[in-house]
């Protein structure tokens, strides 16, 4: 391959707000977020913000246990507590923490709490599974399958991999707030997808879909957790508005966010796999569980990934049940802890073989991320690499490679550009935007197909009365949207240079708009305020247009490097490298962020998350953020994004690729540095030291 | 949340009298707040009355933290980061500084007190969730023998298995710290005198009688001190094991040692075996002084998932003394 730009080789200490490697690389590169003072300032009001004058405020009863039985609760002294408005309990058992057995509503927050308080159901605890380990014991034989699929194999391995319940942890939590105003209403939701949660809220709100608008500007996190629908909470506030015709107001608190909003499953991975001496893959078995709670469904890993050659391998899977909360789709499910196992299973199979991890991955990998490790393996400086457990020292130096992929969508949505006399536009389009830079991506492409500066553009999206966007999973909305709004853009735009030409009885290819200044045959003819000043009184509004579909995938690899204190087993992160592709990037800065808000999500899974149910009871102890503990900013290393834009086009996936090879990138540094593997996550101290005490007397 | 009566005493007199009001049948102190609101966020706690100390001072226009003969003098109101920060401190007793300098969050620090961090309340998860009847409750379970007790104890033999929270009471006791109340017929008592073990009643952690308030902490000088936490996470954890160290040094050689270990039992958890094993060894003899730290987890009695103490106990107990000797740890650039 070509050697990289001098630009792109950047020292790992340079600092964040400086990233030469990734100039030019975007249509915009030093646009900050539309909202960025909004939200610094908090003037952003999210859905959770809404506190509307005599509102009605509901709590959610909930299970306290993992699995139990209703026995009683003093309803009486409930309704009595001043402020109830109304109450309903559905005595029932219940089959995992936080389940709800029904509602308080009342006239304030505090007064619903004290009624719960009053209620104080009693139940009567049953038996509890609270893991996958609780069913799966054993490592079933392999099949016959599998076992053809390893004949001819030089090298084998077998080993299972482990990954916890990790939670969305979204710092808006859900809920929504609902202003009834009796004929029409306003719900003020926290949601990823504004037209679907729209969609379940006339029957609650006992409302035609005309009378009512969803508003959700800004939503602080979903993750995946907010899609489908508007949710129990929202659904809840929604009926008890219509019924008493006044404002209501249910979010969960940050227990229940843990409890009861959906989480990553937790998985078991056990791998038998052989290959050649050479590295040349074999094949073999591969078989998954997925820890779903009480949900039947949903735990899929995917692995293999398909990112790497390995054979032919045997795929089994079965979803297993516990006394814990479901599963929802999360950042790249499926994908994380499949990445775990398989990068962290590569690593063993390289040191069984003799071969640096990197140099089995380039054998294993596609063209694309071949490319990508060779560059990134410059920027960690791979070279400096020691051999798996070769150091003595207390502190020992680890580095670990993964790969991630996504795959593109094409163009859809609605939007419409309004072109004002006074030179404003407005790019509409009812999407939101859960973090990711949504507005400020719309307002971008808006501009950028204009040719106007990004000044002139106001972006309105989140709002169900808005042109209809996508939901935000999948990473789609940018595929989606961004083609879209460019095309519809362009249609205004030719419809601009159409009555400029009218007016100036030319042609309107004599004319282009550039920098903000409307050229004829290349001369500057007038500003964009004077353009725009020729416009018919309504201006001009164009929602038509066909966008273009961006090829290919979203590649990226990762390359972490940690440090580890071996006589404490503590993980000390330092340096990450994240590659990624996304097609044509359209700003920089939410781009980068968006690779560093993944990376960061990973290593946290990484070394610290873990839904912690009591092993007796199926209680989560650690249902705050407290002991559910999330990476911190002295845990942090240097994350070094890097936008791979050469020979890209279109507009691809950005929001879920950048979390997927964290982790097993992660476990692999620890492996190289310590020459154990810990193959069950979170990589906490207490397994490290087990893993180092098990190397002691036994080969590496 | 119940409603409360709210009360701002001008003196620590008025705050003892407060709580002897007949009128409040559950008055409780506040200072800086952080456990007791965490307390009623859980239901843990009624008070009907909250008797705020936190803008209190025992001596009027009192520095928090000043030098009083040769000895460190610290107001019970002084901030977490104002000990971290203190010149007096890190001369005299840096092992202070250093235990609450890194505790909790910067936020945490500067408003959470030194009384207040002696005297909060252990972080056991059971004890802290409302639907489990633990033993510190006065129900019949503790449920973390059984359950989930990863950072439970490892000495202190039950029958409740709660870790001290608190990083500032092991620095006290190897300073030799009193603390000074007002409200009682005694006027002062020795910190390895304020806390008891589960077996001298479960559902306290400390001595002090109902009415007795602390106005303010003394200790001796121990310039050669230091301190040394792990913790899983740098930022905002709790230590899994933390050890305070005091050294008097011939040179390099240990005259005399105090050991004192945090997040191991129920009460700061004082290692007289290290002690006596480091006397007359050399902090620059890693071996030694290896051998020495040792014997700190000698006695353990580990839970089901809790053995990884016992080996992080002497590397914390190592680390702290070459801190108090003014030695880099191995993992030091």
């Amino acid at each position: 391959m070509k050697p990289l730009d001098e630009a792109t080789l950047i020292p790992s200490h340079m600092p964040t707000t400086n990233r030469p490697s990734n100039m030019g690389a975007s249509v915009n590169d030093n646009a900050s977020r539309l909202d960025a003072v909004p939200k610094v300032t908090g003037s952003a009001k999210y859905g959770k913000d809404y506190h509307l004058p005599n509102s009605l405020y509901i709590v959610f009863i909930r299970c306290p246990w993992g699995a139990a039985d209703f026995v009683s609760a003093d309803e009486a002294a409930a309704k009595a507590t001043p402020g109830v408005v109304e109450m309903q309990v559905r005595g029932k058992s219940c089959t995992y923490h936080g389940q709800s057995i029904g509602y308080i509503a009342a006239d304030s927050p505090r007064a619903a709490k004290r009624a719960l308080r009053a209620l104080a159901p009693k139940w009567k605890r049953t038996p509890v599974k609270t893991q996958i380990s609780d069913t799966v014991k054993d490592n079933p034989d392999i099949g016959d399958d599998g076992q053809n699929n390893m004949n001819g194999a030089e090298v084998t391995h077998e080993a299972v991999y482990t990954t916890p319940v990790q939670t969305h942890s979204s710092l808006e939590t859900h809920g929504g707030a609902v202003d009834h105003r009796g004929d029409r209403a306003t719900v003020y939701a926290s949601t990823q997808g504004t037209s679907s949660s729209r969609d379940g809220l006339g029957g609650p709100l006992g409302l035609g879909q005309g009378d009512f608008e969803l508003v959700c500007e800004y939503v602080g996190g979903g993750f995946g957790s907010k899609l489908g629908g508007p949710g129990k909470e929202l659904t809840t506030a929604a009926q008890l508005a219509a019924k008493y015709k006044r404002p209501a107001y249910m979010f969960c608190n940050r227990s229940e966010e843990h409890l009861d909003t959906g989480n990553r499953p937790s998985s078991r991975t056990l791998a038998r796999i052989g290959f050649k001496k050479d590295g040349s893959p074999v094949g073999g078995e591969i078989r998954t569980w997925g820890g779903t709670g009480v949900a039947g469904g949903g735990g899929g890993a995917s692995i293999p990934s398909g990112r790497y050659k390995l054979g032919e391998i045997k795929k089994l899977h079965d979803d297993v049940s516990f006394n814990g909360g479901g599963p929802r789709a999360f950042r790249a499910p499926g994908h994380p802890q499949a990445a775990f196992a398989e990068e962290l299973m590569l690593d063993e199979v390289a040191a069984k073989l003799g071969m640096d991890p990197l140099a089995l991955r380039m054998k294993l990998a596609g063209g694309e991320h071949r490319k990508m490790f060779e560059a990134g393996a410059k920027l960690i400086g791979w070279s400096n690499r020691k051999p798996n457990g070769s150091q003595n020292s207390a502190l020992r130096t680890g580095y670990g490679a993964g790969a991630a992929g996504w795959g593109s969508a094409g163009p859809g949505g609605a939007a419409e550009v309004v072109i004002a006399r006074d030179g404003s536009v407005e790019s509409r389009t009812g999407t939101q935007d859960i973090g990711t830079g949504q507005r400020t991506g719309m307002g971008i492409v808006t501009a950028d197909a204009l040719g106007i500066p990004l000044k002139y553009v106001s972006v309105k999206i989140g709002r169900s009365t808005l042109p209809p966007g996508p939901g935000s999973g999948g990473s789609v909305t940018t595929p989606t949207t961004a083609p879209t709004m460019t095309a519809v853009a362009k249609a205004a735009k030719t419809q601009l240079l159409e009555l400029l030409a009218t007016q100036a009885n030319a042609k309107p290819d004599e004319f282009s708009i550039k920098d903000g200044v409307v050229l004829r045959n290349g001369e500057k003819y007038l500003t964009w305020e004077e353009a725009c000043g020729k416009l018919p009184n309504d201006g001009i509004t164009a929602n038509k247009g066909k966008g273009e579909r961006g090829d290919g995938h979203s590649n990226g690899v990762q390359f972490v490097k940690l440090d580890v204190d071996t006589e404490t087993g503590v993980i000390h992160l330092r340096h990450v490298v994240a590659i990624q592709s996304c097609g044509r990037v359209i700003c920089r800065k939410t781009a980068e962020s968006q690779i560093i808000g993944g990376v960061i999500q990973g290593l946290s899974f990484a070394l610290f998350e873990n839904k912690l149910l009591d092993r007796n009871t199926g209680a989560m102890v650690n249902d705050n953020f407290e002991s559910y503990k999330i990476l911190g900013p002295g845990d942090m290393p240097h994350i070094e994004p890097v936008l791979w834009s050469k020979g890209q086009s279109g507009f691809k996936a950005l929001g879920e690729p950048p979390t997927i090879p964290t982790a097993g990138a992660t476990a692999c540094a620890l492996f190289n540095a310590i020459g154990r593997p810990v193959r069950d996550l979170p990589l906490t101290p207490d397994k490290v030291l087990a893993a180092l005490a098990a190397g002691q007397g036994g080969a590496a | 949340m119940n409603p409360f009566a709210y009360v701002q005493p001008r003196t620590f007199d008025e705050a003892a009298a407060a709580l002897a009001e007949k009128r409040f049948s559950l008055p409780m102190l506040k200072a800086g707040g952080m456990d007791v609101v965490d307390h009623l966020k859980e239901g843990l706690i009624q008070p009907d009355a909250l008797v705020n100390i936190k803008r209190l001072r025992s001596q009027p226009d009192g520095a928090p933290i000043a030098e009083a003969g040769g000895k460190v003098r610290i107001e019970a109101t002084a901030t977490m980061a104002e000990i971290a920060a203190s010149d007096v401190v890190k001369r005299l007793a840096p092992v202070l500084g250093l235990s609450v300098g890194t505790a909790a969050s910067p936020q945490v620090r500067n408003i959470g007190t030194a009384a207040g961090n002696l005297l909060q309340r252990p972080r056991c998860w059971y004890y802290r969730h409302e639907q489990f009847d633990c033993l510190k409750k006065g129900g019949s379970t503790c449920y973390s023998i059984e359950g989930e007790n990863k950072f439970h104890a490892i000495f202190g033999g039950g029958p409740c298995h709660i870790v001290h929270p608190s990083n500032l009471a092991p620095a006290l006791m190897v300073c030799n710290g009193v603390v000074h109340i007002v409200g009682s017929d005694r006027k002062s008592l020795p910190i390895a005198q304020l806390f008891h073990g589960p077996d001298q009643g479960i559902r306290s952690e400390h001595v002090l009688k109902p009415g007795e308030v602390i106005t303010h902490i003394t200790c001796d000088a121990a310039p050669r001190s230091g301190f040394y936490a792990i913790k899983e996470k740098q930022s905002f954890d709790w230590p899994l094991v933390a050890a305070s160290v005091s050294l008097e040094l011939d040179g390099a050689k240990i005259r005399s040692a105090r050991v004192c270990a945090g997040a191991v039992a129920p009460i700061p958890w004082d290692l007289p075996k290290v002690e006596e094993a480091l006397k007359g060894v050399s902090v620059d003899d890693d071996a030694a002084l290896r051998r020495a730290c040792d014997v700190a987890g000698d006695g353990a009695k580990p839970m089901t998932d809790n053995a990884y103490k016992v080996r992080l106990l002497p590397v914390a107990v190592r680390r702290a003394t070459l801190i108090a000797a003014g030695r880099k740890t191995e993992v030091d650039a």
